[in-house]
C-alpha cells in the first residue's frame, strides 16, 4: 500500500473518531473478558484451540482482508480498471490451495506455529532457528509495512499526527495481545471482519443503487468518465508484460500460503475437520469480498472522475489513488458512511496488526526459547511471562520502525513478505509434508537461497533501485521476483537433499513415513515407530 | 485400520489433493492468457454489453475456486460416511 506522503492533513472528523472510539470500548472489553481466559501458552497463542471453524473463517478473513486489501485493489481499480483485479485474485486463489493441502496435515502435525510442523522430521534446532528466523523477517517487514501504511492512513483520515497514529496502534494492540492473547486477537479480527463486509455491502450496495442495479450502466459510466476510456474494461492499462503478471501471482498465491500468522489460525480449532472448515469459510467471505470489490473498484470509477471536490488543483485524486474507497463513500454514503468506513479502516489496521503481534511473540517465546533453548520443555509460566514480554518489545519495535520508515517508500517493504513467505517459508513446509527425500541439511540451503535471493532481487529491481536509491534502470525488472526465488530454493533444497549422505540426512527421509501417517491420521502410529529425534 | 489400510487411504487423500491443486493451479495461471496474444478475445466485449471476457473470467475463477472447495469438502464427507476413510 503506497500512500502519499505529501497528501494535505484532512480535519478532524468528530463522526469518524465516535465510531472508531466505540469499535476501540467494545474491543478493550472483549480483551478484559479474554485475559480471564488466557492463563497458559496454549490459550495466548492459540486461544486454547477452541474457535469454531466458522468463527476461525471470520477471524481468518479477518486478519487477511487488510487496509492494503481494501484501499489498495480499489485504488489500483480507479487507476487502471481490470488490471488493478490481478492482486485481488492473487491473494483469493491461495485459499483453496490451503484446503486441498495444508489445513489437515497442518493441523494434525503442529501445535502453536507452522514452525513445529517443520520440525518434526528434520533436525528441531537448526530447522527451528531458520524458519523462526524467516517468520520474524517477515513479520517485521510485515509489520513495518502496517506501521507506515497506517500511520499515513490516518492522518489522512482523522487529522492524527503520524507519531501520534503509529502510538496509538501499537498501545491499543498490546492491550489486546497482551492481556488476551490470541484469544482476543480472533475476536478483534472477528469484529473487524463482519463490519468490514458491513461497509462494503453497503457501499456496493450504494453503488448499484446509483446505477439503477445495472452493470451495464455501471460499467457503461465507468468507461464514459476515465481518461482511459474503454480500456479499462480489459488488461494492459496498469500492467503489458505477462512474465510480470506471472511473476505477481506467484508470490501472491505461494507468499499467502507462507505466512506465519495466517497459518497460525490453523492451530485455534481444536481438530482438523474444523481447520478445513475454516479454510471454507475464510474463501466464502474473501470471495464474497473481492467480488464485492469489483463493484465498489468500478464504482469508484464511475462516481469519482468528473467530481472535482476530490481532486486537488493539480488534479491528483486528494490523499491519493488509495483513498479512492474513503471517497467512493462520501460520494454514495455522505459523512455517516465515510466516518463508518474510515473508522472499519483503523479497525482493520488494528486486526491485522494483532494478528502479526501474536505470530512475532510465538516465534520468539515458543519457537526459540520454549523449544530451541529449553528443549522443549520450558517452565509454563515463565514461558507465558516471556511471551507477554515479547509481545511489548514488538509493540515497541513497531513504533519505532514505524517513525524510522516514515518517509521512505515503503512499496517495497510491503512486498518483501509475501516474496520472502513464498521463497523461504512456503518451500520448506510444502516439502516437508509431501517430499520424503527432504534433509535438513537440504531445507537449510534452500531456505538460505531463497532469502538471499529474494532480498537481493527486490533491492535490485524497479521499487528499490530505481525509486529510493535514485539509479536511473533497475537491475532487475520485476518487482515480486517469486517467480524466480521460489523454484531457485525448491531446485536447492531438492539437490543438497539428494547429495546429503550424512547420518541426520538418513535420519530425516525414515522419519517420513511415520510423519506421513500422523499428518493424516492425526495420532502416533502404532505400528511403525519413526526415528527418534 | 492397519498399516497398508492406512497407506492406501493416504494415497487415494494425496491423489484427490492433488487433483484439485492442480485444477486450481491451471485455472489460476490461465487468468495470465489475458496478457497474451492467445487471450486476446477474452479482453472482447460481450456482445454490445460493456462486460468483457476478461472481467467474467475474474468473477467466474473466484465462483468456480469457492465450488472446487465446497466440492473437495463434500468427497471428503462422503468418503468418510462411506468408512473409505477416517
Amino acid at each position: 500500500m503506497a500512500l502519499s506522503g505529501n497528501a494535505p492533513l484532512q480535519p478532524l472528523d468528530p463522526l469518524a473518531i465516535g465510531m472508531f472510539l466505540a469499535f476501540v470500548v467494545a474491543t478493550l472489553l472483549v480483551s478484559y473478558w479474554a485475559s480471564r481466559r488466557t492463563r497458559s501458552s496454549a490459550d495466548f497463542y492459540t486461544a486454547g484451540g477452541q474457535m469454531s471453524g466458522l468463527q476461525n473463517g471470520t477471524a481468518i478473513a479477518g486478519d487477511f482482508m487488510s487496509a492494503a486489501s481494501f484501499l489498495g485493489i480499489t485504488g489500483l481499480v480507479f487507476l487502471g480498471g481490470f488490471d488493478g483485479l490481478v492482486l485481488a485474485l492473487g491473494a483469493f486463489a491461495a485459499w483453496p490451495l490451503l484446503l486441498f493441502l495444508l489445513a489437515r496435515r497442518v493441523r494434525n502435525l503442529g501445535s502453536f506455529t507452522f514452525v513445529d510442523v517443520v520440525s518434526q522430521r528434520l533436525d528441531r534446532t537448526r530447522i527451528r532457528i531458520v524458519a523462526a528466523s524467516a517468520t520474524i523477517v517477515v513479520v517485521i517487514l510485515y509489520l513495518i509495512a502496517q506501521m507506515v501504511g497506517a500511520g499515513k492512513l490516518i492522518e489522512l483520515l482523522f487529522g492524527l499526527p503520524y507519531e501520534v497514529a503509529v502510538i496509538v496502534i501499537s498501545i491499543l494492540v498490546l492491550a489486546y495481545v497482551t492481556f488476551g492473547g490470541m484469544l482476543a486477537t480472533t475476536w478483534v479480527q472477528i469484529i473487524k471482519a463482519i463490519l468490514l463486509m458491513t461497509g462494503v455491502t453497503i457501499t456496493a450496495f450504494l453503488v448499484m443503487a446509483m446505477s439503477g442495479f445495472s452493470f451495464e450502466s455501471l460499467f457503461a459510466t465507468a468507461v464514459s468518465n476515465h481518461p482511459r476510456g474503454e480500456e479499462i474494461l480489459a488488461p494492459g492499462v496498469l500492467f503489458d508484460d505477462p512474465v510480470q503478471v506471472t511473476t505477481i501471482l506467484v508470490s501472491m498465491l505461494f507468499g499467502t500460503l507462507g505466512l506465519p500468522h495466517i497459518l497460525m489460525r490453523l492451530f485455534t480449532v481444536p481438530d482438523m475437520h474444523e481447520a478445513k472448515k475454516s479454510a471454507f469459510y475464510a474463501s466464502l467471505f474473501m470471495g464474497y469480498f473481492y467480488l464485492a470489490l469489483v463493484i465498489i473498484g468500478f464504482g469508484a470509477v464511475a462516481f469519482l472522475y468528473g467530481d472535482p471536490q476530490f481532486f486537488t488543483e493539480e488534479g491528483g485524486l486528494i490523499g491519493g489513488s488509495n483513498m479512492a474507497a474513503i471517497h467512493l463513500s462520501t460520494a454514495v454514503g455522505g459523512n455517516l458512511l465515510t466516518g463508518f468506513m474510515s473508522a472499519v479502516t483503523f479497525a482493520t489496521i488494528l486486526a491485522v496488526v494483532a494478528g502479526l503481534t501474536v505470530s512475532g511473540a510465538a516465534a520468539i517465546s515458543h519457537d526459540l526459547y520454549a523449544q530451541v533453548i529449553c528443549k522443549g520443555a520450558p517452565e509454563p509460566r515463565r514461558e507465558l511471562m516471556l511471551t507477554r514480554l515479547t509481545t511489548i518489545v514488538i509493540g515497541v519495535i513497531a513504533i519505532v520502525l514505524g517513525i524510522l520508515f516514515q518517509n521512505e517508500n515503503v512499496a517495497f517493504i510491503a512486498t518483501m513478505p509475501m516474496v520472502v513467505a513464498a521463497s523461504v517459508n512456503f518451500p520448506i513446509l510444502f516439502l516437508s509434508l509431501y517430499w520424503s527425500q527432504l534433509t535438513t541439511r537440504g531445507a537449510i540451503a534452500g531456505a538460505l537461497v531463497g532469502l538471499v535471493s529474494s532480498i537481493s532481487l527486490i533491492v535490485v529491481g524497479p521499487q528499490v533501485w530505481v525509486s529510493v536509491l535514485g539509479f536511473e534502470q533497475a537491475l532487475f525488472p520485476y518487482d515480486y521476483p517469486a517467480l524466480f526465488t521460489l523454484p531457485l530454493a525448491v531446485i536447492t533444497m531438492a539437490a543438497v537433499s539428494y547429495l546429503d549422505a550424512s547420518p541426520r540426512g538418513v535420519v530425516d527421509r525414515q522419519n517420513f513415513h511415520d510423519l506421513l501417517i500422523r499428518s493424516e491420521f492425526g495420532e502416533r502410529n502404532q505400528d511403525i515407530q519413526g526415528v527418534p529425534h | 485400520m492397519n498399516h497398508d489400510q492406512k497407506l492406501a487411504v493416504i494415497k487415494s487423500r494425496t491423489r484427490r489433493r492433488m487433483l484439485f491443486s492442480m485444477t486450481t493451479l491451471v485455472l489460476y495461471f490461465a487468468f495470465i492468457l489475458n496478457w497474451t496474444e492467445f487471450g486476446s478475445i477474452l479482453a472482447q466485449r460481450l456482445g454490445k454489453s460493456h462486460i468483457t471476457g476478461s472481467l467474467l473470467m475474474f468473477c467466474g475463477l473466484i465462483v468456480t475456486f469457492i465450488l472446487l472447495e465446497l466440492l473437495f469438502l463434500l468427497l471428503n464427507q462422503a468418503t468418510t460416511r462411506s468408512g473409505e476413510d477416517v
